[in-house]
């Protein structure tokens, strides 16, 4: 006769290791991460072949912008504003615009030139930078 | 004589719905969070409203006021950087390259880094900018 020995329940594992491991990771992402919203301007777009950027000489013909040292953006040696550039960039995505900015400018009215032209349809922007001597 | 009515015993109440909740909490944190380095000094990008998104990986380079850099989060001078990312465009000449400039930074601090970089080789320069006032 075999006498058949009673089965031990199966011990049940604790959930509390888990979820303590559980609220250390939780509180670590959120106390480290940093949300921040991000955006990006290409600077420089090559191909395989070497050419980098847009061909300057576009069919709506070309554009020349300098940026004095405040800021102050300079059409024909004349202080123009924003408002007035994106006025004569409207409705013409052909027309291809150099900036020349002064290295003493900072880069938000670069960048404020940049966001202005393209918002108003530029589509061909070059930067030019003089090399020093 | 009056009988006592035995007390009922409340159920424990169940933690299963707390570890869904955290594990929710977890998940989400993970995913939208992405790690990177930040620079040792304060970098408050240009505004810009016709930024485009910004995808994950690549090198940053940040730019400080007084015209600090910083690769990776790591600061180093400016010849050091640039052997740093010859070195790294040689190897891969698509990666993403961010330039993460203060927006007080003078240009002088800013284009002639981007032109040493592009003239590397590498395809893929962007600045970094952000979509609301900082």
């Amino acid at each position: 006769m075999q006498l058949a020995r009673p089965r031990t329940p199966p011990r049940l594992i604790s959930l509390v290791s888990m979820i303590d491991v559980l609220l250390i990771m939780l509180v670590f992402f959120m106390v480290t991460s940093t949300y921040l919203n991000l955006d990006m301007i290409p600077m420089a777009k090559s191909t395989d072949d070497g050419v980098v950027g847009a061909d300057p000489q576009g069919d709506g013909g070309v554009l020349l912008i300098r940026l004095g040292a405040d800021g102050q953006p300079y059409l024909r040696g004349q202080p123009v504003s924003l408002s007035v550039l994106a006025a004569r960039v409207q409705g013409n995505p052909d027309l291809g615009i150099t900036i020349l900015p002064s290295l003493r400018a900072d880069t938000q009215s670069l960048v404020s030139l940049m966001d202005t032209l393209t918002g108003a349809g530029a589509g061909q922007l070059r930067i030019l930078q003089v090399a020093a001597p | 004589m009056k009988l006592q009515r035995a007390q009922r015993r409340t159920p424990p109440e169940s933690i299963i719905p707390l570890i869904d909740v955290v594990f929710f909490l977890l998940v989400f944190f993970m995913l939208i969070g992405r790690m990177d380095a930040t620079a040792p000094f304060d970098v408050t990008p240009a505004v810009a409203l016709t930024g485009q998104d910004m995808p994950g990986g690549g090198t940053t380079l940040a730019i400080g006021e007084a015209g600090q850099i910083a690769l990776d989060g790591t600061a180093m001078t400016r010849p050091a950087v640039l052997d740093a990312l010859r070195d790294g465009v040689v190897a891969n000449p698509s990666r993403l390259i961010r330039v993460n400039a203060h927006h007080a930074t003078p240009l002088a601090d800013v284009l002639p880094l981007v032109a040493a970089v592009e003239a590397m080789g590498a395809r893929d320069v962007v600045l970094v900018v952000t979509p609301d006032t900082p």
